[in-house]
């Protein structure tokens, strides 16, 4: 299992997915990458019918969820349908390289 | 002390073979008119960005159309907040002694300048471009995941929601220059094309052509005075993946610092006028500042509470969601409904009274920069 790469403060622990060059909690430098281990819960979800590109366009729509993961931070994902806020899921890094979010 | 002593918004909808600076220049002429002053009186100018005239310039282009000498001109982007965060600017250039009268202008012709395809892709820009963009999320795609947390805090329902979009339309049907007027009901939203579950489109603000602006002076104008009596800003993330969770926290943090430095509470205020890019940016809105309790938007918006004749009118134009939304002009035009409403100006709209006290409220991006403002009528 890949799950998506984070970054982790070495001073106060906190975690986080967006890259930065230092934590936003406490300023510290001390920054290290993580793998996530892609599990959490469902903190919301939606299923885009309508695409911004038309390419992206699908019958059905397709899903996207934020998940919580159990690391601390919450980041979005494509989605599973039918997955409901507050479900486990496991998010792993598809081929595609974008993050998925299917039932735990 | 600053005071709004000029408004002007142009009709919204369609203006094929506008460009967006002949739009401002519309508003800006009539906002400054408005306000009884001379064009040499004007020495400072906002101006909002536009999609479709993407300037790296644009106030200087708007000086130099208008023939400005401004102390002080500059381009303003803070996304949908940028006509509010460019009206709480002027009240601290004019505190600054930097200037006497700021003109706060936006406008474009973001519907018949581009193609629907590109004016989608341009606002899911403000997605992350790593890590949110490519995953196909749009605008509503950010607004929805919101919107369903809400519902799911608040055990509301899709229905309550709608409930602000068939307010919305009610209240355009009485201004002219609205671009959606035709009376709609909540079977209507719910049976509306689904965009990003649970937004459907008539949850959704259109795309509009349009100009607005206000001028923001050292003393009163002629007439009512309208005095920017406190006002706040929160700015807590730019990406919904980074939103607080506590949804209403941004908008709180500006509301209260608002109230606080004007020495009032929501309950003082008689007239509202809030961004309402989609039904559950009002809702949130509604219910974070104290206006409806938690889930209660909907319902109380059903039971009239925010209709001319309610305790809080709200978006007397209708809104962005009918009134129409052509970007920086979009919330520049709830404050033109206001100040006219303040005035006692706004004919067959007119809430009785006039209304003492107003709040107005922004957000840009997903619920990320907040600013809000309190009005109060001193003469
Ligand atoms: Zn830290």
């Amino acid at each position: 299992m890949n799950g998506p790469m984070l970054q982790s403060c070495g001073a106060c622990c906190r975690r986080w997915q967006f890259r930065r060059g230092a934590c936003p909690a406490c300023g510290s430098a001390e920054v290290s990458e993580i793998a996530a281990s892609g599990q959490g819960t469902v903190w919301s979800v939606t299923q885009v019918m309508r695409a911004p590109l038309s390419e992206l366009d699908v019958p059905g729509g397709y899903g996207i969820a934020l998940v919580t993961l159990v690391e601390g931070p919450r980041i979005m994902c494509r989605a599973e349908n039918g997955l409901a806020i507050g479900e486990r899921v496991t998010v792993t890094i598809r081929a595609d390289n974008l993050p998925a979010a299917t039932r735990a | 002390m600053a005071f709004l002593t000029g408004v002007a918004a142009t009709a919204f909808g369609k203006h094929p073979g506008s460009d967006a600076p002949t739009l401002m220049e519309t508003a800006a002429r009539t906002a400054i008119t408005d306000a009884g002053l001379p064009l040499e009186a004007v020495d400072g100018l906002v101006c909002g960005y536009a999609t479709t005239f993407p300037h790296l310039m644009t106030a200087t282009v708007m000086v130099e159309r208008l023939g400005l000498k401004p102390r002080h001109a500059h381009q303003a982007a803070v996304g949908g907040a940028t006509g509010a965060v460019g009206i709480l600017l002027a009240r601290h250039l004019i505190a600054a002694g930097a200037c006497r009268h700021v003109l706060v202008l936006g406008g474009e012709n973001r519907l018949t300048g581009q193609s629907r395809d590109d004016a989608v892709k341009t606002l899911a820009g403000v997605g992350h471009p790593v890590h949110e963009v490519p995953l196909g999320a749009s605008v509503p795609a950010y607004y929805a995941l919101v919107a369903a947390r809400h519902l799911h805090e608040t055990g509301a329902s899709e229905g309550d929601l709608a409930e602000l979009a068939v307010l919305m339309r009610r209240h355009a049907a009485d201004h002219p220059g609205a671009q959606l007027t035709k009376p709609i009901g909540v079977d209507d939203v719910m049976a509306s094309k689904p965009v990003a579950t649970p937004l459907k489109l008539l949850d959704c603000c259109p795309i509009s052509d349009g100009a607005a602006a206000v001028v923001v002076s050292a003393e009163p104008g002629q007439g009512a005075s309208i005095r920017l009596a406190g006002w706040g800003e929160a700015h807590t993330h730019q990406h919904v993946s980074e939103m607080p969770d506590d949804l209403g926290l941004g908008a709180r943090m500006a509301a209260s610092a608002a109230f606080e430095r004007a020495g009032r509470t929501a309950s003082d205020m008689r007239l509202l006028g809030l961004y309402d890019s989609f039904t559950p940016t009002l809702a949130i809105f509604l219910e974070a500042l104290g206006f409806a309790a938690p889930g209660q938007a909907g319902p109380m918006a059903r039971d009239g509470l925010f209709g001319r004749d309610g305790h809080f009118p709200l978006n007397l134009h209708g809104g962005l969601l009918s009134y129409g939304h052509p970007g920086v002009a979009g919330f520049l035009a709830h404050v033109v409904e206001v100040v006219r409403q303040m005035r006692g100006e706004a004919g067959t709209r007119q809430v009785k009274g006039p209304p003492p006290l107003a709040y107005c409220h922004a957000d840009g991006g997903v619920f990320s920069s907040h600013a809000g403002f309190v009005l109060e009528r001193t003469a």
